[in-house]
């Protein structure tokens, strides 16, 4: 009882803390989905929490003047909604100026210029009238409006119903795969033989990988390319293509992995190897049998890690694939949606939620191979 | 586990791509041959004499999204003509991506450049292919004020020797005030002819209560740029065209007296909390995108937008040029005798990497339909004379067709021609300061300083 209530203070400020991480963290996400389903013209107007409760706002609209003008006791009429697309509302006040947007009530029977009169009413029906004929180009009509929150998934459908956004997606898949699984093979059998296999130069093997890992790789995007020309024009063959992209990203991706899986595989104890080796096994045996499924964890984290970078990656997939439209990777094609100004920012809101649904999938996947692997690691 | 994740993500795969459809509508020629007669399908019937079937003709350019649609369009055209395969493929990074692809040897056969520096760049490296002088003079001929237009993609080559590398397609006009006839109606403001008028009308506005301008520098990497036009419009508002082009080269310095003026100039505008919406200090914050829609706002943030003549596609959704939206030329001092000075840009049709076909292909784009075609369509001014202008898809569009044709001086963006590091870089951070609130002086003095370092 005594320890219990020692401890209960700390065990509520760790839980208050982790809460208040958690809901830090998931703000900017949670912001981001729900700019998702907003309307592009609100998107731009006010900002995301704006969108929870009904909000006060101020806007414009044009009467629409018919070809055969409707005539009442000798007055010209102009009816209409200024809600145009079924968009609900209460109108509040309006006007006809934009020097005074909210002069009258609404309801009222505004006396306008040149025997002008206009009435709107709460649900947004309005009625014009005039002595004379009405121009053909219509009135403005300004309003003050109380809008509910509003919702739509107009911004996913535009992004799901771009063309050719599925072969996209199908390119990601044939670049991400392979050059998920590659380097984890690479990586896995040259960490082994880094951690326990004893050869000269391994410490200088070692030193150098750590070295590759600070080498910045948009230094090295020419160099490659021009030796991908020179090799394909032995071959004649063209310098992009998947084979390209795949080396190019297992190229990238082999520093760190090599670094990560040989830290992880040092590390798992030694008499267990040891006992192996006295047994008769030869080093594959041992990397197959012992060291690969102790360490999945490892390979697993890598690969989640392997698979969000080059699934995210647009530069790689740019210069060695090309800007084709056969061969646009999903990145690609939906920077393309956004214009060649950079407009349409309600585009990345949704493309957000849609590109990531194939890492959480792999992620959560991935995610039991890398408890298992923890629980079997601990046998010591 | 790992094969079921596999499994289900090809899956969706599959079922977004029920979602793509087949790109060929994109090929089919959207204005009947021979139907139209504003059209000069003479132009498009020569094309038929070079037979390139079966060659292939790869394009790179910066347009995307509804641009791309309506250059593919026009290239459908030459693709029926001729028989060959043109592949354009467009990209933001297109600056980025062009060095790359270029130095490493895999260009594409058409590049087309937004900006001539650029390519005077890969030009002095060899990695442009110079055009025959029947090109040369096909464009003298053809476009208003050819000479200049020549001039502008005149470079120097590896050794140092002047030639000619493009031909312009598609313009865009920078001298432009946008705003809504309605709230000018409103407030009873007439529209401002002269220089010294919009500078009375912007301190009315104010007196009146309202807000004169909305200025918005913000674009991400390269927020600054929006200020870079207004200095040189200004520029060419105070000073012989003469002067800006030893600016362009950098044979008078960047802190010239001259040059510092047409930046206070700028700030006379910029730099006053009352006349610009949301106060001066918002200015370089103000994404430029975002900045003209304060014009359709109720009650509307400003009156006046100044911006080149691709903004309407970043006005709201539904606003109908010439009726909720207008422009008026940015107009010129009348006390100053420098004429009507028009600032502009343009893309560059450049090759990049030999062949039959792209040789053909330059040939298309400076022939006039290929300028017409576009012009059918929205969001295109040409300065070729032959194009019939009563093909502009607006009125707008062929008022700033005009514009561009009566110029009685044409200058290309400064900004555009200068090195990249001043050009797109020094000059844009350096005109962020200055609306945040440094020196003027001091600012260009920072900005010659970057120059010379480059030299």
């Amino acid at each position: 009882m005594v320890q219990s209530s020692k401890r209960s203070p700390l065990t509520w400020l760790v839980h208050a803390t982790v809460l208040f991480l958690v809901v830090i963290w998931t703000i900017p996400t949670a912001g981001l989905f729900i700019s998702s389903i907003r309307d592009k013209d609100q998107l731009s107007v006010s900002g995301w929490w704006t969108a929870l409760s009904t909000s006060e706002q101020r806007m414009v609209t044009r009467v629409t003047v018919p070809k055969k003008p409707l005539q009442e006791d000798g007055l010209y009429v102009l009816t209409g909604n200024v809600f145009e697309d079924n968009k609900q509302g209460i109108v509040t006040r309006f006007g006809d100026s934009s020097l005074r947007p909210s002069e009258f009530e609404s309801g009222k029977v505004a006396e306008l210029k040149r025997e002008l009169t206009l009435t709107v009413l709460a649900n947004g029906d309005y009625k014009m009238t005039s002595p004379k004929a009405f121009s053909s180009r219509g009135k403005r009509i300004f309003y003050t409006a109380e809008i509910p929150p509003r919702f739509t998934l107009d911004n996913y459908r535009e992004v799901l119903g771009s063309e050719g956004l599925g072969k996209s997606f199908l390119n990601s898949l044939t670049v991400t795969i392979p050059a998920t699984i590659i380097p984890i093979l690479v990586a896995a059998f040259a960490a082994y033989a880094l951690a326990w296999m004893q050869f000269p130069g391994k410490a200088l093997f070692i030193a150098a990988v750590v070295g590759l890992l600070v080498v910045p790789l948009q230094m090295s995007l020419i160099p490659l390319l021009r030796s991908y020309n020179f090799i394909g024009d032995i071959f004649g063959v063209g310098s992009k293509g998947y084979l390209g992209v795949w080396l190019a990203h297992m190229g990238f991706g082999l520093p760190l992995a090599i670094y990560l899986l040989r830290n992880y595989i040092a590390g798992l104890p030694r008499e267990i190897i040891e006992s192996a080796r006295v047994d008769g096994a030869t080093d594959f045996d041992i990397f197959r049998k012992i060291v690969l499924p102790l360490s999945f964890p490892a390979l697993a984290s890598f690969a989640i890690f392997q698979f969000l970078w080059v699934w995210n990656d647009l530069l790689i997939a740019m210069v060695f694939l090309g800007n084709n439209p056969d061969e646009l990777v999903l990145t690609g094609r939906l920077r393309e949606l956004l214009g060649s100004r950079g407009g349409n920012w309600e585009i990345l809101t949704a493309s957000a939620f849609i590109t990531i649904i194939v890492p959480l999938c792999v992620f959560f996947g991935l995610q039991r191979f890398l408890v298992r692997g923890l629980l079997t690691g601990s046998v010591k | 586990m790992n094969k079921s994740i596999l499994s289900s993500a090809i899956v969706f795969a599959i079922t977004t791509s029920a979602f793509s459809v087949s790109s060929a509508q994109a090929e089919d020629l959207i204005f009947p041959p021979g139907e139209d007669d504003r059209f000069s399908w003479s132009s498009y019937e020569s094309l038929k004499s070079m037979d390139l079937k079966g060659e292939k003709v790869s394009v790179f350019g910066p347009w995307l999204g509804s641009e791309k649609e309506h250059f593919d369009h026009v290239i459908a055209y030459f693709e029926a003509a001729t028989g060959a395969d043109v592949e354009y493929a467009g990209s933001d990074s297109f600056e980025q991506q062009i060095v790359i692809d270029t130095q490493a040897g895999s260009a594409p056969n058409v590049s087309i450049f937004p900006q001539p520096g650029l390519a005077a760049d890969l030009a002095a490296k060899g990695l442009v292919t110079p055009l025959d002088s029947a090109v040369k003079q096909g464009v003298v001929n053809d476009y208003a004020a050819g000479q200049s237009w020549v001039d502008l993609a005149t470079f120097k080559d590896a050794q140092g020797k002047d030639d000619f590398y493009g031909v312009f397609y598609r313009a865009d006009l920078k001298s432009l005030v946008w705003y809504s006839p309605d709230n000018f109606d409103d407030a009873g403001y007439d529209i401002p002819e002269t220089m010294e008028e919009l500078k009375t009308l912007t301190q009315q506005i104010v007196s009146d209560g309202g807000t004169p301008w909305c200025i918005g520098l913000g674009s991400g990497a390269a927020t600054g740029w929006p200020a870079t036009d207004w200095v040189e419009d200004l520029m060419l508002r105070t000073q012989s065209p003469e002067v800006y082009d030893q600016w362009v080269k950098n044979d008078i310095p960047f802190d010239d007296p001259r040059v510092v003026n047409a930046i206070d100039e700028f700030g006379w505008f910029a730099r006053n909390d009352t006349f610009v919406d949301g106060g001066a200090a918002s200015v370089s914050s103000t994404d430029f995108r975002d900045s003209p829609k304060g014009l359709f706002a109720s009650p509307a943030k400003c009156y006046m937008h100044r911006q080149a003549s691709f903004i309407p596609a970043f006005f709201p959704e539904g606003t109908e040029l010439g009726v909720d939206a207008d422009f008026f030329y940015f107009p010129s001092y009348e006390a100053k005798d420098l004429g009507n000075p028009v600032l502009g840009a343009g893309t560059l049709v450049s090759i990049t990497n030999d062949s039959k076909g792209s040789r053909a292909f330059i040939d298309f784009m400076r022939s006039p339909i290929a300028h017409e075609l576009w012009m059918a369509q929205t969001g295109f001014i040409s300065a070729h004379l032959k194009a019939n202008p009563d093909l502009y898809s607006s009125e707008v569009a062929k008022k700033q067709g005009g514009i561009l044709r009566d110029a009685t001086t044409f200058r290309f963006d400064a900004s555009d021609l200068m090195p990249g590091k001043i050009g797109a870089g020094a000059f844009w951070t350096g005109m962020v300061d200055y609306t945040s609130g440094k020196e003027s002086l001091e600012v260009a003095k920072g900005i010659q300083k970057s120059w010379d370092a480059i030299k």
